[in-house]
């Protein structure tokens, strides 16, 4: 077998119409991950009734199974649930009409959820005790006290651990080819089946998503300069 | 006026705070003395809630907060009225001086932005940190720190500033320069607590000390009361044991 340069060249090239899709199914999935993360993390910490358990209960299954088997049953088990729910409140509404693509969305995000909730948790533990009776001290209310010190003091020392998760959901993200959502690694097989170049293919596309990690941690150092300048001391 | 009623604390089995009878009058420098353990961080901090009163009333003004079931209202109307300056300064981090001492007015009473930074320059001035605006807590000496802890305290202009140990966590050199600022605001008639170790400080700046043991006040009055013809036999071996021969005898 011969490598064959100018096939890679314009495999990456095709490439490149797919990127938009991965980045799609990455952010989304972050971005909700974080989002469930963050208020899974509030209810450990503040050990909310009821919602506690079953909290923790969500973190320990979704860590202890893998993604694919998240996409899978959420893929076979939604419209099952939809459709139910659908017929018995007389609704219009199939599962048939929710775009695949959507699947991933939902999937994912439960998935980035249960890692993140623990990034999350770590980083608001590790805002000493401290400077949150001194925020309510000065008056501020508990939602206050967690948005305007809490949280970005959280982010900042989770930054490290933000930029792996997001890595691992840019790599996580080539499950979709499960559900026929034509993602980077998705479209190198379709690039590759014309001329069964398939190693060809697929080294563009590894190109490209450590091209794409690369970039994101380029962007997360640059980041973390900025952000954590209250750490660092000479400045002023 | 602040006025504390029958406060009693415990935590699990053990009682902290035996029932605290304690009026502060407006204006008044009041020095709580006491051993390590004796209950006064505990008391302090059931002033502004921090920690929650098993049982007691606290009135600041004509605002009165029956501590067997207080609303999270009658909670935060009691932090509006108080602010306190911590023994570790308890610094947002991730902020700069300014921005330390703007966050309650911003925040919490909505004060506008350039409002805000304006009284709070002022306030960092005062405390002779007009050129460090813009560190830092973690580009700032423990003195700088306790000193933009003691602006941030001053910005929101409360009925009381409640004081833990504010110099005991500085390194001997920086002690004096905060109790300067301290002195210098106490002659502005606010109202303070400070839980204090400093002797001399204690016996200058206060009109009124407090000695606190095992949970309860033994004994209360002028400074000279305490210092020069304290009653208690207790008082007596407290201060025997923490001033050095001689000091406080006129
Ligand atoms: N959160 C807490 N949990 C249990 N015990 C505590 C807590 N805070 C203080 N105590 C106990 O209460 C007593 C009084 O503490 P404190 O008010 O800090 O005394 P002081 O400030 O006079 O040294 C001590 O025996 C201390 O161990
Ligand atoms: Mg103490």
């Amino acid at each position: 077998m011969k490598l064959d340069p100018s096939f890679i060249w314009t495999a990456l090239v095709e490439l490149l119409s797919a990127v938009p899709t991965t980045l799609n199914v990455t952010m989304v999935s972050i971005l909700f991950g974080t989002l469930i993360g963050t208020i899974v993390a509030l209810i450990r910490i503040y050990r909310v009734p009821v919602l506690n358990p079953i909290a923790s209960a969500y973190v320990t299954v979704i860590r202890g199974t893998p993604m694919l088997t998240h996409l899978l049953l959420i893929y076979y088990g939604l419209p099952m649930l939809v459709n139910g729910l659908s017929d018995s409140f007389g609704w219009s509404f199939r599962a048939a009409s929710i775009p695949m693509i959507g699947f991933a969305y939902l999937s994912f995000s439960i998935t980035s959820g249960a890692y993140l909730s623990e990034v999350v948790r770590s980083g608001m533990l590790a805002v000493n005790r401290g400077q949150i009776e001194a925020a309510y001290a000065v008056g501020m209310t508990t939602p206050q006290a967690l948005r305007r010190i809490v949280l970005p003091q959280a982010f900042a020392v989770s930054l490290p651990n933000l930029t792996n998760a997001l890595i691992g959901a840019l790599h996580g993200s080539t499950l979709v080819f499960s559900l026929t959502v034509v993602d980077i690694n998705a479209k190198a097989q379709i690039v590759a089946s014309t001329n069964w170049k398939f190693f060809d293919a697929y080294l563009a596309a590894a190109i490209l998503y450590w091209g794409l990690t690369v970039l994101i941690e380029q962007l997360s150092g640059l980041l973390e300069k900025r952000i954590n300048v209250y750490n660092r001391g000479g400045v002023a | 006026m602040i006025k504390l009623q029958n406060i009693t604390k415990s935590f699990g089995r053990l009682q902290v705070l035996k029932g605290i009878d304690l009026v502060v009058e407006k204006g008044e420098v009041v020095a709580i003395l006491g051993p390590s353990g004796s209950g006064k961080t505990t008391l302090l901090r059931c002033i502004n809630y921090l920690e929650k009163p098993s049982d007691g009333e606290i009135t600041i003004d004509d605002f009165t907060v029956n501590c067997k079931r207080p609303s999270k209202k009658d909670i935060h109307t009691l932090r509006g009225k108080t602010a306190m300056v911590f023994q570790q300064y308890n610094l947002f981090r991730h902020k700069t001086a300014l921005e330390n001492v703007m966050e309650g007015l911003v925040v919490v009473q909505k004060v506008e932005k350039e409002e805000a930074r304006r009284r709070s320059i002022e306030l960092l001035e005062k405390v002779g940190l007009g050129n460090k605006l813009n560190a830092y807590p973690s580009q700032l000496s423990g003195g700088q720190q306790q000193r933009v802890g003691i602006a941030r305290a001053l910005a929101l202009n409360p009925e009381v500033i409640l004081f833990d140990e504010p110099t005991s966590a500085l390194d001997p050199e920086l002690v004096g320069e905060v109790l300067a600022v301290i002195r210098n605001i106490a002659k502005e008639g606010i109202t303070m607590i400070i839980v204090t170790h400093e002797m001399g400080f204690a016996h200058d700046v206060a009109n009124h000390v407090v000695f606190m043991d095992e949970g309860i006040i033994v004994e209360e009055g002028k400074p000279n009361d305490i210092f020069v013809s304290p009653k208690e036999e207790r008082t007596k071996q407290f201060l025997k044991r923490i001033t050095p021969e001689g000091v406080y005898s006129i």
